[in-house]
């Protein structure tokens, strides 16, 4: 089995064929509806305490269920109920089917566990794979928060294009954000223990983004 | 289909891309070959767009299938990475329906209006359309790139807009041709009966060879064939030989 480390970096690869571009977190929604493009630093930040931590403590549980052997749905449900807007939970459950496609196909032993559970959100998904290469917590939550910062940052390239070293600075300042999330979440062991933070804002976005017919982004 | 053939289907639908820079006709050249065969084949389509649903929605407008067989897959302001480098949405949208409609034969996907160099990977269509019109200038199937070279099929479309737009239909095709070897070129206008005639006979021949088993994936490639040291021409990759 491959050193973890090394799955990791698979994982966190923009390159995995999970169809990632067509993922802004909602920050096209945001840019849309008010957001100045000169705050997205401080919409990072505001996702990694909001939306972000609930997808990490879910990862971080979903793990941690398939390592005890425990029931893998109760923690996509626990994400449901934590996660209001139902455009999220769409995009999060069409993002968990591309990442279970590819598992499917590259580890079919790794998602066993997911057995039952209908159409599972990503971070669902990302736990269980987690689980069978044995990717710890800490590491498991450090990629779902930074994959969170590059997905927004590379969606704003597009949608406000600067410097890319620009942007590259705002990854590089979020990451004291990423290490609060690991420490919030690395020791979450059963659902409810999954924070429950609501991030109205981002979530009232990502509805109105969902409803528009002028996006670029999915979601 | 009689019934004893549905459980278990020998052959999965046919896959058709549709690509071309923008304006070129490829939803109209969908729509039209919508009208033409749903009367005898069981369709569907996936369109990818630049905004949302546009050319999903310009399909559904023109009832040429049921709405719900036309489905939209957004791509992130990346048209070309979602048929070419990480096909994962589209495949994701053609196995969905597939799956809904078990009776499908045919499956057409329309690539987002993008540049002469996007085509499809061969993992995402069994069979292509590369589209150009002579609206965009009689210049340009003279420009060469790997649809208009190498895609299965090259769609001149518009040629009724020839006189208008000051344009030797005759030269372009000649060029078109020239630049593709022995690979079909058809000239289309939707008021010209032979020219669709010739473009559902093409897509015909290519069923009966997907069918019978004897139709493989051929990459158009961005990348140009290659000469070999002390070889005359140029070759692809559709023929099997060692490097």
């Amino acid at each position: 089995m491959p050193h973890s480390e090394l799955m990791m970096l698979l994982l966190a690869d923009a390159r995995l064929p999970v169809a990632g571009h067509t993922q802004s977190g909602t920050l096209e929604g945001a840019l849309a509806n008010g957001l100045d493009p000169a705050d997205v630093p401080a919409y990072l930040r505001t996702r990694l305490l909001g939306v972000t931590r609930v997808e990490a403590g879910t990862a971080v549980a979903a793990r941690h269920a398939v390592v005890t052997g425990s029931e893998v749905v109760a923690v996509d449900r626990a994400w449901a109920v934590r996660t209001v807007s139902p455009a999220l939970r769409d995009a999060a459950r069409m993002q968990g089917q591309a990442l279970l496609r590819l598992a499917n196909r590259v580890w079919p032993a790794s998602t066993n566990p997911l057995g039952e559970v209908p159409r599972p959100g990503r971070s669902t998904v990302l736990g269980t794979v987690a689980a069978h290469f044995d990717l710890g917590a800490a590491s498991l939550a450090r990629l779902v928060a930074y994959d969170d910062v590059q997905t927004v940052c590379a969606a704003a390239l597009k949608l406000v294009p600067l410097d890319p070293v620009v942007v590259t600075g705002w990854v590089h300042d979020a990451l004291a954000g990423v290490d609060e999330v690991v420490a919030a979440v690395a020791d979450v062991r059963e659902p409810e223990e999954i924070p429950a933070v609501s991030s109205p804002q981002i979530e009232a976005w990502a509805q109105a983004h969902a409803g528009t017919s002028r996006r670029l982004f999915r979601a | 289909m009689p019934d004893h053939l549905a459980p278990t289907r020998a052959v999965r639908p046919l896959r058709l891309g549709v690509c071309g820079p923008v304006g070129t006709g490829k939803s109209s050249l969908i729509a039209l070959l919508c009208r033409e065969l749903a009367g005898r084949l069981d369709l569907a389509v996936v369109t990818n767009d630049i905004y949302t649903d546009e050319d999903a929605r310009f399909l559904r407008s023109a009832g040429v299938l049921a709405p719900e067989r036309i489905r939209a897959v957004e791509t992130g302001a990346c048209p070309h990475t979602a048929i070419r480098d990480d096909i994962s949405a589209n495949l994701m949208m053609v196995e969905e329906l597939e799956a809904e409609y078990p009776d499908l034969d045919l499956v057409l996907l329309e690539s987002g209006g993008d540049n002469l160099t996007a085509t499809f990977s061969p993992a995402l269509v069994d069979i292509q359309i590369f589209v150009l019109d002579v609206a965009g200038g009689g210049d340009v199937a003279r420009k060469g790139g790997p649809g208009i070279e190498r895609a299965d099929l090259l769609v001149v479309n518009k040629t009724d807009l020839a006189p208008y737009v000051g344009v030797d239909v005759v030269r372009m095709l000649a060029d078109a041709t020239e630049a593709r070897g022995d690979r079909p070129v058809i000239g289309l206008s939707r008021t010209d009966r032979a020219s669709i005639d010739a473009l559902v006979g093409w897509l015909d021949g290519v069923r009966e060879r997907h069918l019978s088993g004897g139709l493989v994936p051929v990459d158009p490639g961005p990348m140009a064939p290659h000469f070999h040291a002390g070889e005359e021409h140029a070759h692809d990759h559709d023929h099997a030989h060692e490097h």
